[in-house]
């Protein structure tokens, strides 16, 4: 854990991240109800999921997806664009990798929002929604609303006795449940897929205490815990969401299923060197046996790519190696597998980085114009949807943002957009902020 | 960019209602004055989002068109509009062809689609200031002195609509609404939603909602008291008034109909006050003495007792320590170490608050003399610093206002520059191994927009020609120590009350704002006066608030306060901090802690180095410091948390250690009546109800494995039972 970069405004991002806790009031379950359905009823496919990762600090993708080889050099960097396996779209020379997989992938290329704040801008990219007035960044977690994880988990639910909902290697702070409540919250694995000992902390009772003392522990429990349903626990949502947490915390010990699937040591040692045998690798890879044993979705989140300073030496040299392998060998791997066909992939920041290269040879936040890379589970592969203006300061056309993002997951996912929640307060809130599709990706 | 512009839930003819009917009487009025941009124009590009950060507002603008963000630099913008590109976007000839008009009435293609609908009343008024020469203000037109809601008060119902009208009040005496031309916002929009339109929506939870305009770079506050539906059944013996913070609470309560709680048992109150105070579970021997104490007033002189002990200091120098941020990453360890030291003995000491933040501030010279000036070096700039100094000690965050006007408040730029003026002059520099603080020069901060030199000067007053003689921050510390001041001392009042309430009378209790009200000012001004009165004694507010009824109620709902958790009609239930729970269950189980490079028996409350690795206390939430905000430690739930509880082989190690609790009662020849009583003594500090104690001892009885084995079990139930987690 060297690579301890603090983000501009001092803040180190890692240092953030705690195992989830929800802000959601669990007696209201939400009485959803479907308003537009814009979704195409030979779309919902139950079965798909989605693995999102999220690259926190802000992917450079002027440097990786959206290069701008005719611009002057204080824009255009120092990164060659190559070729890929589809004609007539090129990525950065870094990573070589990813271009071999580009038939399997799709960029949107202009892509954009409005908030260039860490913060409020991963509350935008990981809910759909821009955050509001009383938006608490510090907060863990700070969701106003939903994270898609949570979303996707409220409207599905688990498949089998494994959790809908997982994050990886630990909890983004938006990427919670908000009012969906405990059922909604993310498992935290709280532990690096990458290190050599890797397992999940506490998944199976100590050694001195075998099946039949458990047994006869949970009895006792159950008797000595008089606050458990009770009216006190009801009235206070801390409460409400330690009990339901306890209930799933029994049922994920005694899940075979989750067992095996976070016992990353099972796979081949050439597989796990091709994914790469660092925290994004290893947590990519972990991702494809979650989702093969029936998670509906996975969030990785991985820092830090806030390069105000040495963009390109920092890029070159740490951070796209590792996504070149990772990204490139999960594209691979799930369609080796025959699951690409049945899970999204996307890949993306919070936002872009600055055109203009600054003095420190670094770029700064950019969220007007960027780029996001998604495929499988319905996504046609080897498309590059949008164009960026002519130094990517903005979407030249067909301009896309966070809430259309949302809408088209939810879509492939077999979940209208526009279905509504209601919150605890009663208010009614649509699922993806009034997105569109963004249908040339279908 | 378009989908950010796609959706619009307003009821939009409700809006153009309501603008239409503001906007005639403006018209009409000026037949007297002229349509200038100060007062007409720029207003509008707030209310139709032109000047928002994702569009004209942004620092480099929008196609080379650019808007002070929320209308901070209104001059700025006149120039923008007027003079910048030529003057091409104004046509006064031709007012309604002019670039400015056309763009925004979707004549021309605007990336921001269409703002201003042709003929509608906004767009009417551009039209007029252009074609009347594009005025920047009318000096005829007296200057707004005063914003108003109106109303500014109201009683509510459930799901009510109600219309919110926007006085503007001018210097000579003058009143005009303008509705149309402001903009609004909801605070808690669960409590009480608004639209653009002014029109509050009601929810359906009872308590204090808010709702704010902003018009000018002045901002208005509408307060809703929404009580519930029916009145409650009031108990025959209500819980007695013990002190004016229950006189207070009732008064609101009363408005909400909400009746409170009935007063928790004495061993409730006794685990509750022990946690609160000193951050440690009675000992068993405590309870037992406690509960079998027969005199009336052993509530109160059990807090005199607490507020005695030598754990007080530790528990409440580790919150201060937090907010203060003691960092080892950032300071060094011994550096780190010296500043703790200095704010342990602060609370050791019962330094008066008004003391610790006026050494805090005034530190200056060798830091091994002076550790309060570790201070400074946490923050990296002076701009930091003064933030850092108005969230801990005012409650306000003014972070924001570095870049653009806070969007919420008042702060305007030249006030975030005005606080960073004070620190400007202070310097740490190399002294022997360490550093020394020192104040030198007189440096002159400019505005980062204007250029023009700002004075320091504190919030919420008016800035001076001058700078202050001598060492700048002496001035500052006068005015924020003063009795008079609005903030210092409501808001150390209030996180006190959030310590033992559980939720701060403002939530978050570092966002104290004009739109972000008290839901009980009264309560809050009496709290203030308490610390103010006893010389800013922390003690004598704790002595205070845990005197009263209000924070002796029981946790369990009645029939009409079981959705509320926010009006303090009953106890709310408070997840022990990671470092109280971890000394929780090493108390219970009879086996401390130890941690890595620390001496043995050092109390995890004690461990003041935040960066100190350890699992537990990270998974419940302690906070790295990295911020000065209370909201860094997490006091949220997960599975991890309850895996851990369950699971943990450190856990289990402590259950079945030699030395042990389960070991030592086991082997003591007491008998299994006595064993459980200890046990629950030890971790929910009361005796077992009869029930309770049949379950436990039928258990110990029963099952194969040896006495030793089947106590551990009884331990572990309790310590993964909510009764032993929370404070409640």
């Amino acid at each position: 854990m060297k690579n301890q970069r603090r983000f501009c405004d001092g803040v180190n991002r890692r240092d953030f991240l705690r195992i989830g806790a929800a802000g959601g009031l669990g007696m209201h379950l939400p009485l959803a109800r479907l308003l537009a359905a814009e979704s195409d009823p030979r779309a919902a496919r139950q079965d798909v999921s989605f693995i999102y990762v999220f690259l926190t600090g802000g992917l450079s993708t002027i440097d990786t997806f959206d290069l701008k080889p005719d611009a002057p050099s204080n824009i255009r960097g120092t990164f060659q664009p190559r070729r890929t396996n589809v004609p007539g779209i090129h990525v950065s020379g870094q990573i070589p990798n990813i271009a071999g997989v580009m038939d399997k992938f799709s960029l949107v290329r202009s892509f954009g929002h409005r908030n260039a704040g860490h913060g409020q801008a991963d509350h935008y990219m990981l809910t759909g929604y821009h955050p509001n007035a009383a938006f608490n960044t510090g907060l863990k977690p700070n969701n106003q609303q939903p994270s898609l994880g949570s979303v996707i988990a409220n409207e599905q639910g688990s498949r089998g006795n494994i959790p809908p909902y997982v994050c990886l290697p630990t909890m983004h702070n938006s990427a919670s449940a908000a009012y969906l409540g405990p059922k909604a919250v993310p498992f935290v694995i709280e532990a690096d897929p990458a290190a050599p000992g890797f397992e999940v902390p506490d998944l199976q009772p100590p050694l001195a205490v075998d099946a039949s003392r458990l047994e006869d522990r949970r009895g006792l429990l159950s008797k000595v815990d008089r606050f458990q349903r009770s009216a006190e626990q009801q009235g206070n949502e801390n409460a409400r969401q330690l009990g339901a947490f306890s209930e799933r915390a029994v049922d994920l010990m005694t899940s075979q299923q989750a067992k095996q699937a976070f016992d990353i040591h099972q796979e081949k040692p050439s597989l796990r060197d091709a994914y790469g045998r660092n925290t994004l690798g290893q947590s990519c890879l972990m991702a494809r046996r979650l989702v093969e044993a029936g998670v509906r979705c996975v969030t990785i989140e991985h820092s830090n790519w806030d390069t105000h300073t040495a963009n390109f030496s920092t890029l070159k040299d740490d951070l796209l190696p590792k996504l070149d392998l990772a990204m490139s060998s999960l594209f691979r791997d799930l369609a080796d597998r025959g699951l690409l066909e049945k899970t999204i992939v996307l890949f993306t920041g919070e936002f872009g980085r600055t055109p203009q290269i600054n003095k420190d040879a670094g770029r700064d936040h950019w969220s007007r114009c960027f780029s996001i890379a998604l495929g499988g589970g319905g996504i046609q592969g080897g498309r590059a949807v949008g164009k960026s203006d002519k130094w990517a300061m903005d979407p030249a056309e067909d301009a896309y943002g966070p809430e259309d993002m949302a809408a088209t997951i939810y879509h492939l996912l077999g979940i209208p957009p526009h279905k509504e929640m209601i919150t605890p307060e009663g208010r009614p809130v649509m699922l993806s902020n009034g997105g569109r599709l963004i249908r040339e990706l279908l | 960019m378009a989908a950010m512009f796609a959706h619009r839930s307003v009821s939009l003819a409700i809006a153009h209602l309501l603008v239409g009917l503001c906007q005639t009487a403006n018209v009409a009025q000026g037949g007297e004055s002229a349509v200038d941009f100060t007062h007409d124009v720029a207003p509008l590009l707030s209310r139709h989002g032109c000047n928002a950060s994702a569009c004209h507002g942004k620092a480099e603008g929008q196609n080379g068109f650019r808007l002070s963000v929320f209308g901070s630099d209104p001059a700025a913008d006149y120039e923008a509009l007027t003079v910048a590109s030529r003057g091409r976007r104004i046509t006064p000839a031709a007012a309604e062809h002019s670039l400015m008009l056309e763009k925004a009435d979707g004549t021309l293609p605007h990336e921001g689609g269409i703002r201003l609908e042709p003929g509608s009343p906004s767009w009417e008024t551009v039209r007029h200031w252009i074609a009347g020469g594009a005025l920047e203000t009318d000096p005829d037109r007296p200057a707004l002195t005063e914003l108003e809601l109106v109303p500014a008060h109201h009683i509510a119902t459930f799901r009510e609509k109600l219309p919110l009208r926007v006085m503007a009040h001018f210097a000579d005496g003058s009143e005009r609404d303008v509705s149309g031309e402001a903009v609004f916002h909801a605070n808690d929009a669960g409590l009480a939603d608004v639209d653009e339109a002014g029109v509050a929506t009601i929810g359906t939870t009872p308590g204090v909602a808010a709702v704010l305009a902003r018009y000018q770079g002045r901002v208005a506050v509408f307060q809703a008291v929404i009580p519930r539906a029916e009145n409650p059944n009031l108990p025959l013996e209500p819980a007695p008034v013990l002190n004016d913070i229950d006189r207070l609470v009732d008064d609101t309560l009363a408005q909400l109909r909400l009746a409170p709680s009935d007063l928790a048992d004495d061993a409730t109150f006794l685990r509750r006050v022990t946690l609160d105070i000193i951050g440690r579970l009675p000992l068993p021997e405590e309870a037992r003495r406690f509960l079998n104490d027969q005199s009336t007033n052993k509530r109160s002189q059990l807090v005199d007792s607490l507020l005695g002990r030598p754990e007080y200091a530790d528990y409440w120098a580790l919150y201060w320590s937090d907010l203060l941020r003691v960092d080892r990453e950032r300071l060094g360890l011994a550096n780190a170490h010296e500043y703790y030291q200095w704010i342990h003995s602060a609370m050791a000491e019962n330094r008066s608050l008004r003391d610790l933040a006026r050494d805090l501030l005034l530190a200056e010279g060798p830091l091994n003399e002076q550790p309060a000036g570790h201070f400074y070096r946490v923050s990296t700039k002076p701009g930091e610093t003064a933030a850092a100094v108005a969230q801990v000690f005012l409650g306000i965050r003014i972070a924001c206002a570095e870049c653009h006007q806070h969007p919420y408040d008042q702060w305007t730029q030249q006030d975030y520059h005005g606080m960073r003026a004070y620190f400007e002059p202070v310097h740490a520099k190399p002294y022997g191994d360490s550093f020394a603080l020192v104040t030198s020069g007189n440096p002159q901060v400019k505005h980062p927009r204007t250029g023009a030199p700002i004075q320091p000067y504190p919030l919420g007053t008016t800035m001076p020609d001058t700078s202050p003689e001598g060492d700048r921050r002496a001035a500052l510390a006068d005015w924020m120590t003063a009795r008079e001041n609005p903030w210092f001392a409501r808001n150390l009042a209030n996180r006190l009350w959030a310590r033992f309430l559980g939720r701060g009378l403002v939530e978050p209790v570092d966002d104290m704002r004009a739109t972000n009200p008290p839901g009980n000012p009264a309560l809050m001004d009496r709290l203030a006066r308490e610390l103010v009165d006893h010389d800013y004694d922390a003690k004598a507010v704790i002595r205070f608030i845990t005197g009263s009824r209000t924070y002796q109620l029981s946790s369990t709902p009645n029939a009409s306060n079981a959705g509320d958790e926010k009006n303090f009609s009953r106890a709310l239930f408070k997840r022990l901090p990671a470092e109280v729970l971890l000394d929780a269950v090493c108390d219970a189980t009879g086996v401390p802690e130890k941690f890595t490079g620390l001496p043995a028996g050092l109390r995890a409350v004690q461990l003041w180095d935040s960066q100190a690795q350890h699992y537990f206390l990270k998974l419940f939430g302690r906070p790295a410091r990295i911020t000065p905000c209370e909201c860094e430690r997490a006091s949220g739930a997960s599975i991890g948390q309850a895996l851990h509880l369950m699971n943990s082989p450190a856990l289990q190690a402590k259950l079945s250690h030699e030395a042990g609790t389960a070991a030592r009662l086991a082997g003591s020849g007491i008998d299994d009546d006595r064993v459980v009583e200890t046990l629950y003594l030890s971790t929910f500090s009361r005796f077992p109800s009869a029930e309770e104690l049949s379950e436990a001892l039928q258990y110990l009885g029963t099952g194969t494995q040896p006495r030793r084995q089947r106590i551990e079990d009884l331990l572990w139930s309790l310590l993964n039972s909510q009764e032993f987690v929370f404070n409640h």
